[in-house]
């Protein structure tokens, strides 16, 4: 047998899905093809082909566009155009061009039926959907943790493993407290028929009854917690521990559909060792030194490379880290308050940015703000300055750097009362200037961290109406939004850096997942949604219909699985023991990511598009 | 009417031993006002010990066939030769064929019957063409006692000349070459050097030529032809 198409053998056997075939199939495959050549600006594919072709890009680029003649896919080197193999009847209103001078190798459709029907790995390639290889990658990705098993792979089901103890509301509270003891449990779920009314636990007969002196022959029904956050089976341990941090709560009520299956509680959970974020933030609680709280957020970094590793996804990390920058937050608030005293008026501490987002990875800028109850003194802001600096001050010890915008508690224009915030966001939203579109990833991405009097509510309700209503702040924010596109063509090197210390890389954050967020916020924001998680805001933005499921879907896949890359990126160079940055060089991916990368970003660019088209940014661009 | 071409063909034809030389003039060489776009071609280069087609041995002959506007990759052929001396050092650099891979070739009779066939009735694609048309023709002379002819040729070098010439662009020696050449097309640029991916390079060189020159309004074979 001859050695001399070894060449485009091995250019086969490097890409995607032909890598799935055994080396002796790929021996023979070049026989099978034919080579063609189009100069730049050609019909794409050729109208002159005399049967149906699966096209391989060898050299060069295609361009294809959607009747409108907007941009629906570009190919490169080593992509294949499968359109005509297909089993459905192909779309002809697609319409190609050759973008370069462009070689191709093609392979009769009916020699591609037969490579599929005896190699089901490779068929498998064309039988996915976009989004489902996207979904499949992201799978591969985390589905090969270092560590077996941990509560990145567990499911709530698989901890919750006998039936959950229940009384009425109208139950007494020492029945209550006996079927308690009698079952060795500290909680206990209360049912009115099958429906969940509420759940008391230990904790709860000491400080709403015994404490307070009240009857233990009251229905329990006075005593219980109503607004329940619960779990269903099929949620991960992770996200169950996830929501206790959160809530810093250690029992969750497990629910099968709509019928109680079950309690979780904190022990369950540590009892993987992969919990250490729920050490890491009971520790927090604990202690009464800054010092302690510095050695605890050294360990951020650490948490991060070990939850990499053991298959969480980017959503997840986020989760945790944010977390304990919570707990961090609180706990300072705590300490100043014990310092400086009672505050003199109620007050909400605000986070913006990733960490109202819940997206944080290990050590993000810190973005805070502070909202002051309307009947403060001016006098009354001397108390707040201190709080904010000891807590700003104490953040950066941890390794939060101040926010280079200086968008701090302690910087006198972010903190004031609620009237001045009404005004501050009435006036970004009337006149989206420049300045308030930079600062928009901060201010509109924002959740209170601390807040007993519930202010913030109220703050979020007039901005949510504001921004739902004011269609020209929509199309400025969607014209900002689309400014940054992801870098479609990175792998023809012309969108890679040049130069300086990043040369030949991109920026994973600022092209690939800052276009997702940016979507997010603004589906969030035209339609009133309170969500600031990303994933959380196009979820909700599907089921109130602003966003098709097919599409949330998508960018969540999208955003999970270029989280997850520049996760692993950064979770390599700290091992290395070297900093994390964004910037990824194609080389690092292997060519199924690059692949997967590239559909991602394929994917971002039409949502921008048909959100562009939708909010008319074009106006304001 | 019979073309001049066609009765020196006929002229050979009666001259020619029976066997694969005279198999191969049975076939009518193409007509130049053919659409090239309908011509068959053969891609064809040669390793050999030197340039002198006297004196030098061909090494090894890779050819594939062009159909029209698509190389058929299945037509693919690579045959190393036997050759009777040890292969000069400067040449085996080049073309890193070893002694011990040219003694485990073919005979060059052999090689020869098998690529007579396939190049009858098509017309030759080769880059520096005077090098392939020589050697064939030289080693037919001393196989079967005359010379090849090879009246149909498609000379890639000669077209990238044409094309300097004609759009005026100021080009060195160096420009002419396969490699050069390739990359000014956007071509894949092919890391072995051996007989089949130079005769693959040159037929896709021959695509892109003719991509460069075809209009839309049809381009005839002897626009091509040297």
């Amino acid at each position: 047998m001859d050695i001399e198409l070894i060449e485009i053998q091995e250019f086969l056997a490097s890409r995607p899905p032909f890598d799935q075939l055994p080396e002796e199939t790929l021996a023979r495959l070049p026989k099978h093809l034919s080579v063609r050549y189009f100069r730049r600006g050609t019909v794409f594919p050729p109208e002159d082909a005399d049967q149906s072709y699966l096209y391989i890009l060898r050299r060069g680029a295609v361009e294809l566009r959607d009747p409108q003649g907007e941009l629906v896919s570009k190919l490169a080197e080593g992509d294949l155009y499968d359109m005509q193999c297909g089993d459905a009847p192909q779309d002809a209103s697609y319409r190609g061009m050759t973008a370069e001078d462009t070689l191709v190798y093609i392979l009769p459709c009916a020699d591609l039926s037969i490579l599929r029907a005896e190699h089901a790995a490779f068929a498998e390639h064309f039988e996915q959907s976009v989004s489902n290889r996207l979904r499949k990658a992201l799978d591969v990705m985390v589905d090969t943790p270092n560590a077996g098993t941990g509560l990145m792979t567990v499911r709530v089901r698989d901890m919750v493993n006998r039936a959950p103890i229940t009384a009425t509301p109208e139950t007494s509270i020492r029945e209550a407290a006996k079927i308690m003891s009698a079952h060795h449990v500290s909680s206990l779920m209360l049912m009115e028929g099958e429906h969940l009314a509420g759940m008391i636990t230990d904790r709860d007969l000491r400080n709403r009854c015994v404490a307070v002196g009240l009857s233990i022959e009251r229905p329990v029904r006075e005593i219980m917690t109503e607004k329940l956050v619960t779990v269903d089976l099929e949620t991960l341990g992770f996200q169950a521990l996830i929501a206790m941090t959160r809530l810093n709560v250690h029992h969750l009520p497990v629910l099968d559909g709509k019928r109680v299956a079950g309690l979780i509680s904190s022990t369950d959970l540590t009892r993987y060792q992969s919990a250490n974020a729920i050490y890491l933030v009971g520790d927090i609680h604990r202690t009464n030194s800054i010092e302690t709280l510095i050695q605890i957020s050294a360990k951020i970094t650490e948490l991060q490379v070990h939850l990499i590793a053991s298959g969480a996804t980017a959503n997840s990390v986020g989760q945790a880290i944010s977390a304990i920058t919570d707990a961090i937050t609180l706990r300072l608030i705590e300490m100043a308050e014990a310092d400086l005293g009672s505050p003199p008026v109620p007050y909400a501490w605000m986070a913006g940015g990733s960490q109202a987002r819940r997206e944080q990875s290990s050590h993000s800028d810190q973005d805070n703000a502070l909202l002051i109850a309307d009947h403060a003194q001016p006098e009354d802001d001397a108390y707040f300055a201190a709080l904010a600096k000891f807590v700003n001050d104490g953040l950066a010890a941890c390794g939060f750097i101040y926010c280079p915008g200086e968008v701090m508690a302690s910087n006198p224009k972010w903190r004031q009362p609620l009237r001045i915030w009404h005004k501050y966001f009435a006036n970004w939203i009337v006149k989206p200037e420049p300045m308030a579109l930079m600062l928009s990833s901060v201010f509109f991405d924002l959740r209170a961290v601390h807040d007993p009097e519930n202010l913030f509510e109220e703050l979020q309700e007039r901005i949510l109406e504001r921004s739902r209503t004011n269609r020209i702040f929509i199309a400025y924010m969607t014209a900002n939004a689309l400014k940054t596109r992801p870098p479609l063509g990175f792998f023809r090197n012309i969108v890679l850096i040049h130069g300086g210390d990043h040369d030949q890389t991109f920026d994973i954050k600022h092209r690939g997942l800052v276009p997702i967020i940016d979507l997010a916020r603004i589906y969030a924001l035209s339609a009133g949604i309170p969500e600031t998680n990303t994933i959380e805001r196009l979820q909700v933005a599907a089921e109130r219909g602003v966003l098709s499921r097919e599409g949330s879907a998508n960018l969540i896949d999208a955003i999970e699985f270029i989280g997850t890359l520049r996760m692993r990126h950064q979770a390599r160079q700290l091992r290395n023991g070297r900093g994390a940055d964004n910037f990824l060089s194609p080389e690092d991916l292997s060519p199924l990511e690059r692949g997967h990368l590239k559909e991602a970003f394929l994917l971002i660019n039409t949502m921008q598009e048909s959100l562009g088209q939708r909010h008319q940014a074009g106006r304001f661009a | 009417m019979p073309s001049l071409l066609d009765w020196r063909r006929r002229w050979h034809l009666r001259h020619a031993p029976p066997g694969p030389l005279r198999d191969y003039l049975e076939q009518p060489f193409a007509h130049p006002r053919t659409d090239y776009r309908h011509q068959e071609y053969l891609a064809i280069d040669l390793e050999t010990t030197g340039l002198d087609s006297r004196r030098d041995l061909i090494l090894s002959v890779g050819y594939v066939i062009v159909r029209g506007i698509s190389i058929d990759l299945s037509t693919a052929c690579h045959r190393v030769v036997r050759i009777d001396r040890s292969i000069p050092e400067a040449s085996a650099v080049i073309h890193q064929i070893t002694d011990d891979q040219s003694a485990q070739g073919g005979e060059l009779i052999d090689v020869l019957t098998e690529l007579l066939p396939v190049l009858a009735g098509r017309v030759m694609i080769a880059h520096h063409a005077s090098i392939e048309q020589g050697f064939l023709s030289h080693a037919c002379k001393r196989l079967w006692g005359r010379e090849l002819f090879t009246p149909r040729v498609i000379d890639t070098q000669v077209l990238a000349h044409r094309t300097f010439e004609r759009r005026q662009i100021p080009f060195k020696a160096s420009d002419l070459r396969l490699h050069s050449l390739g990359s000014r097309y956007n071509l894949p640029r092919y890391g072995a050097h051996n007989a089949l991916s130079d005769a693959l390079a040159a037929a896709e060189l021959f695509l892109a030529q003719a991509a460069y020159r075809d209009n839309g309004k049809g381009l005839r074979l002897g626009d091509f032809l040297c």
